[in-house]
């Protein structure tokens, strides 16, 4: 990655976030200032969702090529998406305790972020439960794709079919409709988006150097070996 | 010709593996005695602490499947560890094909856990005055598929947990978000049988149920090359 | 000072928004930094592989 681009991301990050904080947004029944947190909730949630994906992906891939460095993004890309959706989980969770009223409430979204964090805990003692790379390797790759063809039965199916209390499920839909439906004003819409691509471009940068200083490890070791 | 013969290689090799499991577990008794008395133990505690409480239908229907997600936990990973541990795993490896291990490993699990499931239903219809069923096409669905998911997914992360160190504690640790899906709509098909719903009103637990049946079997089998081999 | 005080006072939202600034800063510079040791790491690496041949 350039280095023109890194503080564009920087720049970009910071933008968004002055005027996701300070731009006047419209009036939006039962919520107010409170939705600012869509600029920065859903995105860490839509993050920890795509860590999720690429290190299936690069199980994938590991278990077709066998090469180490695929284990390694892959590893690099959970450990990533642990970090976002504990992100995700704790500014929802402080969003909850002012707008539901309590810090958990059960919530479809709330039940299927719970079982993520699971899966990235469980993978994370699977991998140190085990000693021998290869097997390591193989092991965890096998198990985030089990996870991975499991859990969107949470992710995706199921809080689409029970009602839940985040907004858009209910009948009085302030932001997101059930059928997906955006109800945000134009000029919220723009830093919702730009909120997205920002926060995807730092996750690119972040598994980026993540995967590196993994892979600068494992030469140093397997080197001296 | 030939697919059909290997097919058949296949099916005889899982038979194989299925009653050599099948006669060491009658001759030594190990999982199902020690799987009844868990059983026993569980239930006395919940009995204890629900003693002169009003349990409802739907936590009743919770409780059924806890014991038999923790029995499932505590019985199903003997599979795998034990041929690692007797290291019979090589002999496995060179004699018979991946594939009828899983299928003959996968029998005689599910064949433990719908006896199991059996006896610990009888003894909770039997000492939990709250869970009477209503509608028993329903419940009786739920069991059969309900079980049939527990014992593949259980089945093929057992075959993950025998190569780590630390099996006992990671096996309900990986296990558990895996059969969330499944654990969820059994759990709500069970409190429908128990308020007596229409099987309409289930139909869509069955789909999640039946869905996850056929991708589970299906990823574990697709899989089962790499965790067995490596 | 005292006018920037009292706007400060009145609109707490940006008391909220210096903070997170500040924050993203640090963790911006965090990385910055970060990112270009690891890529001093490497050439260090690339050289060695050269100099072992």
């Amino acid at each position: 990655m350039k280095n023109w681009m890194k503080i564009a991301i920087g720049l970009w990050i910071a933008a968004v976030l002055a005027v996701g904080i300070s731009m006047p947004i419209g009036y939006i029944p039962g919520l107010g200032a409170k939705a600012r947190i869509i600029y920065f909730h859903v995105p860490m949630s839509w993050l920890a969702v795509l860590a999720f994906f690429m290190s299936m992906w690069y199980g994938i891939m590991y278990l077709r090529k066998k090469d180490m460095k695929h284990d390694i993004k892959s590893a690099s890309a959970a450990e990533l998406g642990f970090a976002f959706s504990i992100l995700a989980t704790l500014t929802g969770s402080i969003w909850a305790r002012f707008s539901w009223g309590s810090f958990w409430n059960w919530d479809p979204r709330e039940t299927s972020i719970f079982v993520l964090l699971l899966i990235y805990g469980a993978y994370f003692s699977l991998r140190s439960a085990l000693e021998v790379e290869e097997r390591r390797a193989t092991l965890s790759a096998v198990y985030s794709i089990v996870a991975f063809v499991t859990v969107p039965f949470f992710v995706f199916i199921m809080p689409r079919m029970m009602t839940g209390l985040h907004p858009g499920e209910g009948s009085p839909a302030p932001i997101l409709n059930a059928n997906g439906k955006m109800y945000m004003e134009a000029s919220m819409r723009y830093v919702f988006y730009a909120s997205l691509i920002g926060f995807t471009f730092l996750y690119i940068w972040l598994f980026n150097l993540r995967s590196r200083i993994g892979l600068l490890s494992y030469n140093n070791h397997t080197e001296i070996d | 010709m030939k697919q059909l013969g290997a097919i058949l290689g296949e099916m005889s090799g899982a038979v194989a593996i299925f009653s050599k499991d099948l006669y060491s577990e009658l001759r030594t008794r190990y999982a199902l005695n020690s799987l009844i008395m868990f059983v026993v133990v569980t239930l006395a505690i919940i009995l204890f602490s629900t003693a002169g409480e009003t349990v409802t239908p739907s936590l009743s229907a919770g409780i059924l499947w806890i014991i038999v997600f923790f029995a499932a936990m505590s019985g199903l990973s003997r599979s795998f560890v034990s041929e690692e541990e007797r290291g019979t795993t090589m002999t496995l490896q060179l004699w018979v094909e991946p594939s009828s291990v899983l299928i003959g490993k996968l029998l005689f699990n599910s064949l433990l856990i719908y006896v199991l499931n059996a006896m610990i239903i009888l003894a909770y219809m039997l000492t939990m005055p709250a869970f009477v069923v209503k509608s028993p096409l329903i419940f009786l669905i739920t069991v059969l598929m309900g079980t049939f998911g527990l014992s593949t997914a259980s089945t093929f992360i057992a075959a993950i947990i025998s190569k780590a160190n630390s099996k006992g504690t990671l096996y309900p640790v990986l296990s558990f978000p895996i059969l969330l899906p499944l654990l969820m709509s059994v759990i709500d098909a069970t409190r429908l049988s128990v308020e007596g719903a229409t099987f309409g009103e289930a139909a869509g637990d069955f789909k999640i149920l039946l869905s996850y049946c056929v991708v589970v079997t299906t990823v574990s089998i697709i899989l089962f090359d790499f965790v067995w081999r490596d | 000072m005292g006018s920037l005080y009292n706007f400060l006072n009145t609109h707490s939202l940006y008391i909220v928004l210096i903070i997170v600034l500040v924050i993203w800063l640090g963790i911006f510079i965090y990385l910055y930094r970060l990112d270009k040791k690891v890529n001093e790491l490497y050439e260090q690496h690339e050289s060695e592989k050269e100099n072992m041949k």
